[in-house]
């Protein structure tokens, strides 16, 4: 379970308000998904759920672990995918994969099949003894995600896991989402693509300008601004600097 | 056609370049060239970032009119022993065009070719000889204001020998011209190389090649200034370089590289008009080359270009099943930490060249010196009618003398500290560890990092490659020396405590003030601020040794206190400083580190 109490992150001695006094429980059992537009602070929040970056007010909780008084103990129980797959990119992929799982110490009997199975079902196996410098895009990302999936902690926390991807790692990412909500584990990812979010969220958050505008589900959002239309209409409406919503958060 | 038609240089276009360039482009591997050297990375905001900025250029213009100085006293002293204007600037050329050749090629291609947003500029209706040019001009710019260092030997001649100003003039445009001359010449080499040779095209293998020949010829050049600097050593290298530039085959080749050098006799040592008309020469073939250099960019520039978009990438094998299991197998933190930080270090060109390939020629520095040093006592010696074995034997009859109560051993400590304090230039190896990590440590600060792990794994590898070498020099001189084995063994432990609480303290320095939001590796470790880094090394070296010296040079300068306790007091607070230290780094260093945000 992730608990967001009162937190807020400001920059520049306060001058800059990233997120705002924002409240969220995410149950466990849970996909969670994310979304604003560039800027609305979903990478600051969620670098402040995998304890990149303090909160200014405010306290996170991962499965009752406080991250800011014990972010050891919040990390191991965690796995986090930032926005940019560039990472280590002199280490081949098996050294990466063996860094990450010692760090989470992994067992060597758990370690090794789980490899194996992820590099088979991601199509990597080929790549594991080049250099990540020498992978695509999607390449990168799709090791970012093997690493993140590895230790399979409790928790997993995604900033915009599917960009990139080919359709089959996307579709793969979804499966392995799923099977883990339904473990009774956490996920919470960011998203821009919203007919993602349409089909793989139990709950949909929207944040825009530092501020959560909106948590339910897909069809209480619906509901709510009693549309009927796409994801994609709704999301723009409440995003825009016309909406009341917005105006509130300003 | 159409790109044929591309390749015609534009005015309107060069200037939107230009700026673009000026303003800072992403290099993949930089040369950190200008004052700033690193300009183009995120600056720190606020006061102390405007603070740090201020300060390091004030730092670096001080540190040029240090060195300025001392060139131009070196060329003073030339002219008082008799040198002409015209040999100190031909020495000044001959320096320039060494220089320029050790160095220029890589940081010309760095500024070429090596620039991440090129592959950007292949998109756009740009002429290559447009683009060049920009980047050229930029390059020009920055090389000449390095360049610059060198001629106050030739100016401090001048004063010597009471020129009038119109010779000061004269000799300054000359040289402008000999550097710009150089460089060109240098870029009209390297073109054709960057479109046909295939060593080029890898960057990582090519600055691997070229880094660790600049290292190689600057350490050789170090080895061979021992020679060049003994007795009248200046004057000859002075004479040597006028005869360079007087005819012969090293004059062709002298020529070819720098034509305007060719020139300098009648504007250095002629009257007014013979100065002018060897001005307008050297201008002339200046703009020669860069005719030449047009065409041969508006051939081979984007071919070059387009060569090396993609290439280098080198392919593994197939890894899997129990090979794979073996090849991710359990490490503890420590040794985790360890492998990553030393694969990081060994595969990036630049990190190599500067952190390993370096600490491990500096024993080789150093014997060579001996070896030098040893082979020229030992020739004034056979010439004075001495047997070498004798001197051996003179010298470990007074090695015997090292005793715990004899004031010799104290001195002989106060010399390894004096070691130890030379050694701490190479101390930002120790500096730069966390910072080497750039953006990925802040994709480590998500994992549930052992901080402490991290940090001892930045001290291990480069003491090990910074300490265990010179450990291995100084065992053998000591044995050689005939040193009895309890005062080598004492010496030896103040080496490793000199060389642990140096390194400790620079690490933890290092860790609580990193460069992480660099662009590419060279920035780290070159221009303004890495050299800076460097002479900070011998402030921190101070530092740690300031006790221990005290302690024993309350012996030895002082005597206040007894030798057998100088030498344990300095040992004891080594010893002190280390376990202080080490807490510093595994206590606050590492929260610190923890806690870090961008």
């Amino acid at each position: 379970m992730i608990k967001i109490d009162h937190v807020s992150k400001s920059y520049d001695g306060g001058a800059t308000k990233a997120v705002r006094d924002l409240s969220l429980e995410i149950k466990s059992g849970e996909i969670f998904g994310l979304l604003g537009p560039n800027g609305a602070g979903k990478s600051t929040l969620l670098n402040m759920l995998a304890g990149v970056l303090a909160p200014s007010s405010g306290t996170i909780e991962l499965d009752g672990i406080n991250v800011v008084a014990d972010p050891l103990a919040a990390k191991r129980n965690l796995c986090y995918v930032s926005d940019s797959p560039d990472h280590l990119l002199r280490l081949k992929g098996h050294e990466f994969l063996r860094f990450i799982a010692d760090v989470y110490e992994v067992p060597d009997a758990v370690r090794g099949p789980r490899i194996a199975e992820l590099a088979h079902e991601y199509g990597m196996e080929g790549e594991l003894d080049n250099q990540i410098q020498s992978y695509s895009h999607g390449m990168r990302q799709k090791m970012m995600i093997m690493g993140a999936l590895l230790p399979d902690p409790a928790i997993w926390i995604l900033d915009e896991p599917m960009t990139g991807l080919d359709p089959k790692a996307s579709w793969l990412l979804k499966q392995s989402m799923r099977r883990h909500a339904d473990a009774g584990k956490t996920v919470l990812f960011s998203t821009h693509v919203l007919d993602v979010a349409e089909k793989v969220v139990d709950r949909v958050g929207v944040i825009a300008h530092g501020e959560l505008l909106f948590v339910g589900t897909v069809d209480e959002m619906r509901e709510h601004f009693r549309m009927g239309g796409s994801l994609e209409e709704m999301f723009l409406e409440l995003t825009s600097d016309e909406s009341p919503l917005a105006e509130e958060a300003e | 056609m159409a790109r044929a038609a591309a390749q015609g240089f534009s005015w309107r276009q060069f200037k939107v370049m230009l700026r673009v360039v000026i303003k800072g482009e992403q290099h993949l591997d930089s040369t950190g060239m200008g004052i700033g050297g690193n300009e183009s990375a995120e600056k720190r905001k606020g006061l102390w970032g405007k603070l740090g900025s201020g300060a390091r250029k004030v730092a670096m213009g001080f540190l040029f009119l240090i060195v300025a100085a001392l060139f131009f006293m070196m060329g003073y002293m030339l002219g008082e022993m008799g040198t002409t204007p015209y040999l100190a600037f031909s020495l000044c050329v001959v320096c320039l065009v060494g220089l320029t050749v050790l160095t220029g090629l890589y940081q010309a291609v760095n500024i070429l070719y090596f620039v991440r947003d090129l592959s950007y500029y292949l998109t756009l209706p740009l002429s290559a000889t447009t683009i060049m040019w920009a980047k050229l001009v930029h390059f020009l710019g920055m090389s000449l204001l390095g360049d610059l260092i060198i001629l106050p030997v030739g100016l401090g001649c001048l004063l010597a020998n009471g020129a009038a100003p119109g010779a000061w003039v004269a000799m300054v445009l000359a040289f402008a011209l000999c550097a710009v001359a150089v460089n060109l010449a240098l870029v009209i080499f390297c073109v054709p190389i960057m479109r046909f040779s295939r060593l080029a095209h890898d960057k990582d293998l090519f600055s691997r090649v070229f880094g660790g020949l600049v290292i190689v010829l600057a350490l050789a050049v170090g080895v061979g200034s021992q020679f060049a600097f003994r007795g009248d050593g200046l004057v000859s290298l002075a004479s040597g370089s006028g005869e360079l530039l007087s005819g012969g085959v090293p004059a062709v080749v002298v020529g070819v590289l720098c034509p305007p050098s060719l020139l300098a006799r009648p504007v250095i040592e002629g009257d007014a008009l013979g100065a002018l008309a060897g001005l307008v020469g050297m201008l002339a073939s200046v703009a020669v080359y860069a005719a030449i250099l047009s065409a041969i960019a508006r051939r081979w520039y984007f071919e070059g270009v387009q060569a090396l978009q993609g290439a280098g990438g080198k392919r593994g094998r197939r890894v899997e099943g129990t090979e794979l299991a073996q090849a991710t197998r359990t490490r503890g933190a420590l040794a985790a930490n360890l492998s990553r930080d030393w694969k990081m270090m060994v595969r990036v060109p630049v990190f190599f060249n500067q952190f390993v390939l370096s600490s491990l020629l500096m024993p080789l520095y150093f014997i060579a010196i001996f070896a030098v040093s040893g082979f020229v006592g030992v020739s004034q010696a056979s010439d004075a009618g001495l047997d070498p074995t004798m001197i051996l034997e003179m010298a470990r009859s007074l090695t015997g003398l090292f005793t715990f109560d004899s004031p010799a051993l104290v001195w002989c400590a106060v010399g390894v500290l004096v070691f130890g304090l030379f050694l701490s230039f190479s101390a930002y190896s120790f500096t730069m560890g966390v910072s080497r990590d750039g953006e990925d440590f802040f994709f480590m600060r998500g994992l549930p990092m052992n901080w402490g792990a991290y940090l001892i794994s930045k001290f291990v590898s480069p003491f090990l490659l910074s300490t265990a070498p010179m450990l291995v020099v100084i065992v053998v001189a000591l044995v050689v020396l005939g040193v009895p084995a309890a005062s080598g063994a004492y010496l030896v432990a103040i080496y490793l405590g000199a060389t642990a609480s140096l390194g400790l303290l620079s690490l933890g320095l290092g860790a609580f003030f990193p460069r992480l939001t660099w662009d590419n590796e060279a920035q780290l470790v070159k221009g303004g601020g890495a050299t800076l880094m460097v002479f900070a090394g011998l402030l921190v070296g101070a530092v740690a040794m300031a006790l221990p010296a005290l302690a024993l040079l309350g012996c030895s300068l002082w005597n206040v206190l007894e030798a057998p306790v100088a030498l344990g007091l300095a040992l004891a607070i080594f010893v002190v400083e280390c376990v202080a230290l080490t807490w510093w780094v595994l206590g606050p260093c590492a929260r610190h580190l923890s806690r870090l945000e961008r």
